[in-house]
């Protein structure tokens, strides 16, 4: 291959790769979550808890409070050891119930209440359920 | 029964590796003995696993509940079109109907070529046979459909209401047509590596071209149905999420659409068919890959069904796969340079740019999706990425993608020429990226460029138009289907961004609490709930809500989302109701109801221009279809043209 083909071919790549890795790092530096079960989450409380946060759990039995006039739902998510009250706004998947796994994902209020804005529901054991 | 399909199944399994060395060796040996037995026993394959599916099916429709795979994926009172559709409900199944697929596809083209073709189709199938062996394991050994239950329970667990739907019932087999698809010139391009210095493979190309374009379509047709079945029922009002399970469909399908482009400016010997070979490679790896994540728990999701079992094994068929295109690679350069220098045409540049980009876009989707597992892998720390990650890059990804589909075409025919078309693209392009800077709204740019194209593309109809009535001759020339199924794809494609833009840029959601008769008002609707109505039947209690739409005075719509809960399975579902217009959907989601206080919630979403995604994808279907009836005329053609010669 000439010279000068090699060169436009590597401006180009370096061109588009460039601007494709500037646009990861923008999109990283803001849109990750830390990702941890209820337990993990407890150990590691304090320095994580001004980040956006993924939370896995189970949802306690009876914590399950759905609160009309605010639109939002309030529970419970247990871990093994430790537990952590949620309130969540937003769409509520068909098969949420007590004692299923669930993932929120949101941040943690100065009230040490978790502010969720995602939840997903896991499906069982087998491929039944697909929601949000 | 059940036991004559599990004996298919080990049969098969014994005839695809018996296949794979008679090809071999024949191959090797230029054994045209061999050839023939290699390509019979895969025939012989072919059947054994038609008898495996029908016999499954039938103890499907048949109810039989000594099967395990019957009793989780049905009930007695599942309607038989579902009971049909549980084939590909579970791992086991499903694995069979796409191995079924692609053995199918293999015999339809490998196992009925002449005579010339023959060690290059025998290397084709005993690549395509090793696949085989390697799915044959994994369902023998792990996922077995016929393995019998431990109890047999009077009922089986059935199917989940949400899936009992016509778009999820269609979803999985027509992804799987395209994956198996795939395999055809997976199969061709490691019989190119294998055998390079002869002519088979560009003869054979033109066959495998068309495989590929068959197999995008219906991953395409696959991945629709799929985001629009999550629109209609998950009552979030989206249709993709990023889930790496969502993902893994999306990753083949933007190395097919580079291997499509690729496969338009093919030349034996160049870099192009380089890329075309790697493209094909990996666009079935990629396949491959996609069923590991999804049905073996590498990372979570809404959509895994974590059962590992032996699931490894395509991770190893993966890594077989590579190693030897490595080796053939490697071989085939050695001995006689595997590209030859110069001879690309002068699009080929901005081919392989396009196919830079998408390749890129793949690789940080891929490696997006994989996150949690990788983080977890070296840092202690689990790290899960939003979906706002993979819209960040795939957005303006797209968008230079769109600007390419204005270019490429004229340059591609014309070269880099001073025409308006030129100029055109770079001022758009500018002023793209001026009112991204200025609103800072990525829609305003797509909406920008995809004017563009729109122009380009009506430009193409018009000009193909004018030359048309300028023919000195006047016989009507046969209609190019092949020139039209192409621009109609991209019309489609651009009608596809534009929906996307406008949902994604202006959509609005809002959740809202309201009493009867009350009003609220949101993006600019009023919406009344007049009133709930329940409805009780023998297994369930439905509750619907009355709504009345109202824009200023004028009544748009009534709307009735509810939820209903299943008393024996104990389980809820819930129906969002849609008021569909071209320029916005009204989406409404029943989320909570208390009939007591008459007080419900909502979650309401306001999406302009959303159905243009759906039916930019009919577009673009129907374009590729069109492309493809032109490549069987041609071929029907061409053969009656040999007929002719060799009478």
């Amino acid at each position: 291959m000439k010279m000068k083909t090699i060169m436009k071919t590597v401006i180009g790549v370096v061109l588009i790769g460039g601007a494709m890795t500037f646009f990861v790092f923008q999109a990283m530096r803001s849109s990750w979550s830390y990702y941890y079960s209820v337990d993990e989450f407890s150990a590691n409380r304090s320095a994580v808890k001004n980040h956006s946060l993924r939370i896995a759990g189970r949802v306690k039995r009876g914590s399950i409070v759905r609160d009309l006039e605010k639109v939002s739902l309030n529970f419970t998510l247990a871990g093994s050891q430790t537990e952590l009250p949620v309130q969540y706004k937003g769409p509520v998947p068909d098969n949420f119930a007590e004692d299923r796994e669930v993932v929120v994902e949101g941040r943690l209020d100065t009230t040490g209440v978790f502010r969720a804005d995602m939840l997903m529901t896991k499906c069982e054991s087998k491929y039944k359920a697909k929601v949000d | 029964m059940a036991e004559l399909g599990h004996f298919a199944l080990l049969l098969a399994l014994f005839l695809s590796g018996y296949a794979v060395f008679a090809d071999l060796l024949g191959a090797w040996r230029k054994d045209t003995g061999s050839v023939r037995s290699g390509r019979n026993a895969t025939i012989a394959s072919l059947v054994c696993l038609t008898v495996s599916m029908i016999t499954l099916w039938l103890l499907l429709v048949g109810s039989d509940f000594s099967v395990s795979y019957v009793a989780d994926h049905t009930s007695k009172a599942l309607p038989i079109v579902y009971r049909i559709s549980a084939l590909w409900a579970g791992a086991g199944g499903s694995l069979l109907l796409w191995l079924w697929l692609q053995v199918g596809f293999v015999v339809l083209l490998f196992c009925r070529l002449d005579k010339t073709k023959r060690l290059f189709a025998a290397v084709a199938r005993a690549a395509a046979n090793v696949v085989s062996v390697f799915f044959l394991l994994v369902l023998v050994l792990d996922k077995n459909p016929f393995a019998l239950s431990v109890v047999v329970p009077a009922d089986g667990s059935g199917l989940n209401p949400l899936l009992q739907h016509p778009a999820m019932a269609l979803h999985p087999p027509t992804l799987f047509i395209g994956y198996a698809a795939f395999a055809i010139p997976f199969a061709w391009s490691i019989a190119s590596l294998a055998r390079h210095n002869t002519q088979d493979e560009f003869e054979l190309f033109k066959l495998a071209r068309n495989w590929i374009l068959l197999a995008w379509l219906f991953l395409t047709i696959g991945i629709v149905l799929g985001s629009w079945w999550a629109y209609e029922e998950l009552g979030w009002g989206g249709y993709w999420s990023w889930d790496p399970v969502e993902n893994s469909s999306l990753l083949p399908w933007l190395t097919a659409t580079a291997l499509l482009h690729c496969s338009r400016a093919y030349k034996p010997r160049t870099s192009i068919s380089l890329w075309l070979i790697i493209l094909c490679l990996v666009t079935f790896s990629l396949c491959i890959f996609g069923t590991f994540l999804t049905r073996y728990g590498l990372v979570t999701s809404v959509h895994a069904f974590p059962e590992p079992g032996l699931g490894i094994l395509f991770l190893v068929l993966l890594v077989i796969i590579w190693i030897l295109a490595v080796l053939l690679f490697w071989r085939a350069h050695r001995s006689s340079g595997l590209i030859l220098t110069g001879s690309v045409r002068p699009g080929g540049r901005l081919i392989t740019i396009n196919n830079c980009l998408l390749l890129l876009l793949t690789l940080v989707i891929f490696v997006g999706s994989l996150f949690p597992f990788f983080s977890g892998f070296f840092t202690r720390q689990k790290i899960s990425l939003k979906p706002d990650y993979f819209t960040k890059i795939t957005a303006p990804g797209g968008l230079v993608l769109l600007l390419l589909l204005c270019v490429c075409p004229y340059i591609f025919r014309y070269g880099i020429r001073k025409s308006w078309h030129t100029i055109g693209a770079v001022l758009v392009a500018a002023a793209a990226l001026l009112s991204w800077l200025l609103t800072n709204k990525l829609s305003i740019p797509f909406f920008i460029i995809c004017g563009f194209a729109g122009l380009n593309l009506a430009g193409d109809f018009v000009n193909r138009y004018i030359k048309s009535r300028n023919r000195s001759n006047k016989a009507v020339p046969q209609l190019n289907l092949r020139w039209y199924g192409a621009r109609i794809v991209h019309i489609g494609v651009v009608l596809v961004f534009i929906g996307m833009a406008g949902s994604g840029g202006y959509g609005i959601e809002e959740q809202v609490a309201l009493k009867r008769n009350e009003k609220i008002k949101v993006a600019g609707f009023d919406i009344t709930f007049k009133e709930l109505k329940a409805d009780h039947g023998s297994t369930f209690t439905a509750v619907t809500a009355d709504l009345l739409v109202h824009k200023g005075d004028e009544l748009i719509a009534e709307l009735h989302p509810s939820q209903a809960y299943y008393s024996r399975s104990d389980k809820r579902t819930s129906e969002v109701d849609i008021k569909r217009t071209l320029a916005y959907d009204l989406y409404v989601a029943l989320t909570q109801v208390d009939s007591s206080r008459d007080l419900i919630n909502l979650n309401v979403l306001f999406k302009p221009l959303v159905n243009w995604i759906w039916i930019g994808s009919m577009v673009s279907v129907l374009g590729a279809a069109l492309v493809l009836i032109s490549f069987y005329r041609r071929r029907t053609a061409s053969l009656q043209i040999e007929d002719k010669d060799t009478e």
